[in-house]
């Protein structure tokens, strides 16, 4: 990879230690990857940040960094392990909490935003068409790609950070056009609704792996596209996907792509398969993190009815969207808690629950691996029904 | 014997190699704690600290990079990591804990215990010797000519091969390839047709570095000097029959044999 005489100046450590370090990594992954350069980025968005995933030895790394690196680009973070103010209502222990407070923290001295959320892209980090960025978190980076027309790979948080620190990633993948180009066309029967495009995700996902669909005749749904990348990605690694009339992107022909046909019996299948628990403990909305016209219309829904049992249910968002939703807060806490910066996935729930129920098929791919839980898989009017 | 691979992380490591064989996990494959390779590993009770780590590729969650942090913590990290193709996630957790690492080197030629150095882009095998020989195909309408090694050779005797010969210091292996030919069939006639990249097999303390290659030859007699005791000439698919030294079949392969 060619260096500028400025990057070679950081990778000799002229900029201090975090600088380097960043330079070292990004001149290993460029290695890899065969890039020919570092471009300069516009914004970064880093995972890594639960206590539960990145332990003391994660710690050990962000003090390092922290210790003379500051970010260069505005960057944003990934949730934690916990709500910053509710931890106690979550069962998350004392340590834990002290642990995770002093992540931020560390975060927050190398200019990090600490607003915790794996949907940046509704808030203040929203990039423009052709921007070149560095986000982790697959469905955030997804969403970037696939519905902003931005173009990032698919970082880990220790790469996006380097590149946050350095204002630069290494030129391949992605951030090539011969590479934004669809290699499967995608078609959803019609009696398929937007409610089950996590669903159509997790199908696609599985069939195809790491590739970029063309989905033809979809919708324009963000909310709906927001789960529906989420789940490609848990599945499949997939870093992109294609619109119809909807993606920046747009591929020139179509000719002699395979077509894949999603049907109501795909959707079937995967409930099958992601369903392996009945009686839920924990119900978690909110993979990912619940928009402003989600939490209206969960509210919508629920105003006027009286909750049955004793289920705990969360509703995960990000302080940005709790702040915009005062009312609809107050409605939905008569139901459960509406948590911040924080999700199901990456909280220590295994501690208190055993069987947790989500409607998406993102989190219900991970539950089982990364918080022991048997899984309900049903969709959000299904969960709902579960505590009426 | 000096391996050239491809620098990801720099720095220098003397160990022993501990080699897996399959692609590896650092989260759920390595018990942080201890150093030791669990079940999922394949290699339960091994210890990783101090040893030059060599395994195929990484592979499962991108939490593995902070399980080397883990090990950096409690001391049990790995000299250094070589792979044949490095990915994101080990690479990330090497340069985070500063392990150095390479990738690009063929570790069929490595085994459990090997002593090596590792230096820039580059692993030093100290106890291994390379041979380099070449392996010359004798083809005539369709049919190659095998030659039975005699009792009078260092290697492989008794066994069936084609005409081959060490490389000398100074050498350049098309000009040993003619030279072996005249040497061991006195054949004249030959034309090259095709070569290959180099192949490497190990054998003991021995690497094997064998430069295959592909000539046709006109209707002459095939004349055996003292190295052989007979020859024929055969149709790849006969080749089943003969009992050939070891590779042979490979350097077929490579010849698109």
């Amino acid at each position: 990879m060619q260096l500028t005489p400025e990057e070679q100046a950081m990778l000799a450590g002229k900029e201090g230690r975090a600088k380097r370090k960043a330079m070292e990594l990004l001149v290993a992954l460029g290695a890899i990857y065969g890039a020919d350069r570092l471009i300069p980025i516009t914004s970064a968005h880093l995972s890594g940040v639960s206590y539960k995933t990145i332990g003391e030895g994660g710690i050990d790394f962000l003090e390092e960094m922290a210790a003379d690196g500051r970010v260069t680009v505005p960057t944003t973070l990934n949730p934690m392990g916990m709500d910053g103010e509710r931890w106690k209502e979550m069962g998350v222990d004392e340590h834990f909490a002290q642990r995770q407070m002093h992540i931020i923290s560390l975060y927050e001295k190398m200019g990090v935003e600490v607003n915790c959320t794996c949907t940046p892209y509704l808030l203040t980090n929203r990039p423009k068409v052709g921007d070149h960025i560095a986000w982790a978190e697959s469905s955030a980076l997804s969403f970037a790609n696939s519905v902003l027309g931005a173009r990032t790979n698919r970082e880990g948080g220790p790469g996006a950070l380097a590149a946050a620190i350095t204002g630069r990633t290494p030129n391949y993948g992605l951030h090539l056009d011969q590479n934004r180009k669809a290699t499967h066309v995608v078609e959803v029967d019609k009696d398929i609704t937007k409610d089950e495009w996590s669903l159509v995700g997790h199908a696609v996902g599985r069939k195809l792996g790491a590739c970029i669909p063309f989905f033809r005749g979809l919708g324009s749904d963000v909310n709906g596209l927001k789960s529906l990348g989420a789940a490609m990605a848990a599945a499949g690694s997939v870093a992109m996907f294609m619109v119809e009339k909807v993606t920046p992107d747009q591929p020139e022909s179509l000719e002699g792509l395979p077509v894949v046909k999603i049907t109501r019996q795909d959707i079937e299948d995967t409930v099958r398969r992601l369903r392996t628990g009945t009686k839920p403990d924990l119900i978690a909305i909110g993979c990912p993190h619940l928009s402003e016209r989600e939490m209206k219309e969960l509210a919508g829904f629920l105003d006027g009815k009286k909750k049955k049992g004793d289920v705990e249910v969360w509703f995960c968002t990000s302080k940005g969207i709790w702040l915009r939703c005062p009312k609809e807060r107050a409605v939905l806490e008569r139901f459960g808690k509406v948590l911040c910066d924080t999700c199901m996935v990456v909280a220590p729930i295994e501690v208190g629950h055993k069987v947790t129920a989500s409607d998406s098929a993102k989190a219900c791919s991970y539950l089982p691996g990364l918080c022991s839980q048997k899984v309900f898989c049903g969709s959000r009017r299904e969960l709902m029904e579960l505590i009426l | 014997m000096k391996l050239k691979g491809r620098e990801i992380f720099k720095g220098r490591a003397i160990g022993r190699l501990l080699v897996l064989d399959e692609a590896f996990s650092f989260l759920g494959g390595v018990d942080p704690k201890t150093g030791l390779l669990t079940v999922a590993s394949g290699r339960e009770g091994e210890n990783v600290e101090n040893r030059i780590l060599v395994f195929p590729y990484g592979k499962g969650s991108t939490v593995g990079s902070y399980t080397i942090m883990d090990l950096k913590k409690n001391g049990h990290l790995p000299a250094a990591i070589v792979n044949v193709q490095a990915e994101t996630i080990v690479a990330t957790g090497a340069v985070m804990a500063g392990v150095p690492m390479i990738d690009s080197i063929d570790i069929s030629l490595l085994r459990d215990g090997d002593r090596a150095v590792v230096i820039g882009d580059g692993l030093d095998m100290m106890d291994l010797v390379e041979k380099r020989v070449v392996t010359c195909v004798l083809r005539r309408k369709g049919k190659m000519l095998i030659l039975k090694r005699s009792q009078k050779v260092g290697t492989n005797k008794g066994k069936w091969a084609a005409v081959s010969g060490f490389i000398e210091r100074g050498e350049r292996p098309e000009e040993t390839a003619l030279k072996e030919i005249v040497e061991e069939t006195g054949m004249t006639t030959a034309r090259l047709e095709g070569r290959a990249e180099t192949l490497r097999i190990r054998d003991g303390i021995y690497v094997w570095s064998i430069y295959p290659f592909l000539f046709e030859v006109g209707d002459e007699e095939a004349r055996l000097d003292w190295e052989h005791t007979e020859c024929a000439w055969v149709d790849p698919a006969e080749l089943e029959g003969y009992d050939t030294v070891p590779g042979f079949r490979k350097v077929l392969d490579v010849l698109g044999l």
